[in-house]
């Protein structure tokens, strides 16, 4: 039986509050299951217990009570992280350092050295689109740019998971995008990915599982679309229906003991209405100055 | 990664070849933490420090020309060595104070130690980086102050033989032997030495305050007491011990507060190089043994606690 990705069993993190009695419980009795890869989604509004899971699953954090494992291997051990890369939510980095500075530090530190960290740090910044913002300084980056050299970093050593705090969190659209294509790409190369988001739609397109937490508790895990799927209720899209056709399903719904609940156009999103705009905005802006 | 392109794809990469497996101890991890901390202090531009000293030294110079030789050569070691020495105990203080406390706050902690990077490997390289930074520093000053004194010797040199130029050689021989006997002390390079000693304990010190310390500004000002209790504590110590006797339960005190508060004033050997008084090698190397000695238990008790800190 393979190790599952991230296992997390009977985890309660107790916070003291210094020179007060109270205590504040962060996360209580949670219990997951990871298996490798996964996209899963840890979501929850803010202050829900999120971040204080990823961190403790990532040793940064010590349990009150229960344990976590990556890949089976206790996480407090350093070795565990081996197989971990991970992107802190709004991520800073050293703003002395250009990209390429960046990714060599890192790279360092996972043990990689010469021709293969050289050529690693290519591959990524290309990857990630940085490659011409490769030796700018980090304190010119803007934010998406700090994110995707973050995501870069994170990437550095080929890590079998990837845990990412609120991976799109102040990118514009066409970033968040960027990030959710690159997840997608991660998932077919079989590389487990733990996120954290309170973002629903955006979990929703790239998750296989999530859980739900609230006040530290987690409410609801499962399967994406067996958690969202109404059993009772059906949708039919039809493309080019004929109205009579239309009239004709109708009559059928009506005659029989099921109830027509909302007929309505189907829609883009407003995401894919903004990208397919400022594309093209920008393709006439170009031909212009051309 | 810009949108509109066709989806970019990962890299395949087999890490069991390129990345080297996880040790628990690596030099080349301490190092890139080290270099990475000297290349941050240095954008900190803490080398204003040295611009001052250089502007102390030469004003000092300047304001000497009018004492005798010997004088002015005293002068200018005593108005140096103790630059040298204050320069170096607010670089290593002020420096330090930052590291830790900054990565926490910018979250770069974060990034750090979820990859395969050991607590101690972390602060360990911090500290290397600036013991490296005091090093170059003190070095840089030092050799200032050493050109500084050649050139005021040779100045001197000069107008000993203008002075004495119809004098008889032997007369004129003595004369030089004693400017350049007053100029320069091979003992000035020991005193050098303590004092970078005294820098590196003051940054370990400061690097294991700033572990449990709510501020960057708590962190100066605590240091600010312990560098003051340090430097009267002997006197202090004296005292205790003339009042109370040698009772076991005093030296057990008195231990605890040498711990708490290391000797400062043990690492002045600069007054009495400047004093003209030898420095035995004994002294030296005591003196030195025990700058190595609190540095090392500093740094330690700063990995403890830095061990068990939740992030």
């Amino acid at each position: 039986m393979t190790n599952p990705a991230v296992a997390v069993h009977g985890l309660t993190k107790i916070f003291p509050v210094p020179f007060h009695r109270q205590r504040i419980v962060a996360v209580k009795n949670l219990n997951l299951r990871i298996e490798p890869g996964e996209v899963y989604g840890l979501l929850g509004p803010n202050g829900s217990g999120k971040s204080t899971t990823l961190k403790i699953i990532l040793g940064l954090v010590s349990p009150t009570h229960g344990r976590t494992e990556i890949f089976g291997r206790d996480s407090r051990l350093v070795e565990s992280r081996e197989a971990v890369g991970f992107l802190p939510e709004n991520p800073y980095f050293y703003k002395y350092l250009t990209g390429e500075e960046t990714l060599r530090f890192f790279g360092r530190l996972c043990g990689l050295r010469g021709a293969a960290l050289k050529n690693r740090m290519n591959e990524l910044l290309d990857l990630v689109g940085l490659g011409k913002a490769r030796n700018r300084r980090l304190g010119t980056y803007s934010k998406g740019m700090l994110q995707r050299i973050g995501l870069a970093q994170a990437l550095i050593h080929d890590p079998r998971l990837v845990v990412l705090d609120e991976p799109t969190a102040g990118v514009d659209p066409a970033g968040s995008r960027d990030i959710r294509d690159l997840i997608l790409d991660l998932k077919r190369h079989g590389i487990t990915v733990l996120l954290s988001s309170h973002l629903l739609a955006q979990a929703q397109e790239i998750c296989d599982r999530v859980g739900i937490l609230a006040d530290g508790v987690l409410v609801r895990e499962g399967h994406l679309q067996e958690l969202i799927a109404i059993e009772n209720q059906t949708e039919l899209v039809i493309t080019d229906a004929s109205d009579e056709l239309i009239h004709e399903i109708e009559s059928i719904v009506n005659r029989s003991r099921a109830k027509l609940i909302e007929q309505r156009k189907s829609t883009t999103t407003l995401e894919r209405l903004f990208l397919d705009a400022t594309k093209k905005d920008g393709a006439r802006r170009q031909m212009t100055n051309e | 990664m810009t949108s509109g392109e066709n989806a970019s794809t990962l890299p395949e990469m087999n890490a069991s070849t390129y990345a080297k497996p996880y040790r628990p101890f690596s030099f080349s991890r301490i190092y890139a933490i080290t270099i990475n901390t000297v290349i941050e202090l240095t954008r900190l531009k803490v080398f204003y420090v040295l611009l001052i000293f250089a502007l102390v030294l030469i004003g000092s110079s300047i304001f000497m020309a009018q004492f005798s030789f010997q004088q002015e050569f005293q002068i200018l070691k005593d108005v140096s060595l103790g630059a040298i020495s204050i320069f170096t105990s607010l670089l290593a203080i002020v420096a330090t104070a930052r590291l830790l406390p900054q990565d926490m706050e910018d979250r770069i902690v974060y990034t750090i130690l979820a990859k395969p990077v050991p607590r101690f490997d972390y602060v360990v390289g911090k500290i290397a980086g600036v013991l490296l930074l005091l090093a170059i520093s003190t070095l840089v000053m030092g050799a200032a102050f050493l050109i500084v004194l050649y050139m005021r010797e040779q100045a001197a040199l000069h107008a000993t033989m203008r002075q004495l130029s119809g004098a008889p050689p032997d007369q004129l021989a003595d004369a030089l032997r004693a400017v350049r006997s007053s100029a320069f002390d091979a003992d000035l390079f020991p005193g050098i030495a303590i004092i970078y000693l005294k820098a590196c304990l003051l940054a370990a010190l400061t690097l294991f305050v700033s572990t449990f310390a709510t501020s960057t500004i708590f962190t100066v000002v605590v240091m600010a007491f312990i560098y003051f209790i340090g430097h009267l504590q002997a006197t202090a110590r004296e005292y205790w011990l003339q009042e109370h006797g040698n009772a076991l339960i005093t030296r057990v005190f008195l231990a605890v507060v040498t711990l708490l508060f290391p000797d400062l004033q043990a690492f002045n050997l600069v007054d009495d190089i400047v004093a003209g008084t030898a420095i035995s090698l004994a002294v030296f190397a005591k003196t030195a043994v025990l700058g190595i000695f609190y540095t090392t238990i500093y740094t330690l008790l700063a990995a403890f606690v830095f061990y068990g800190k939740e992030l």
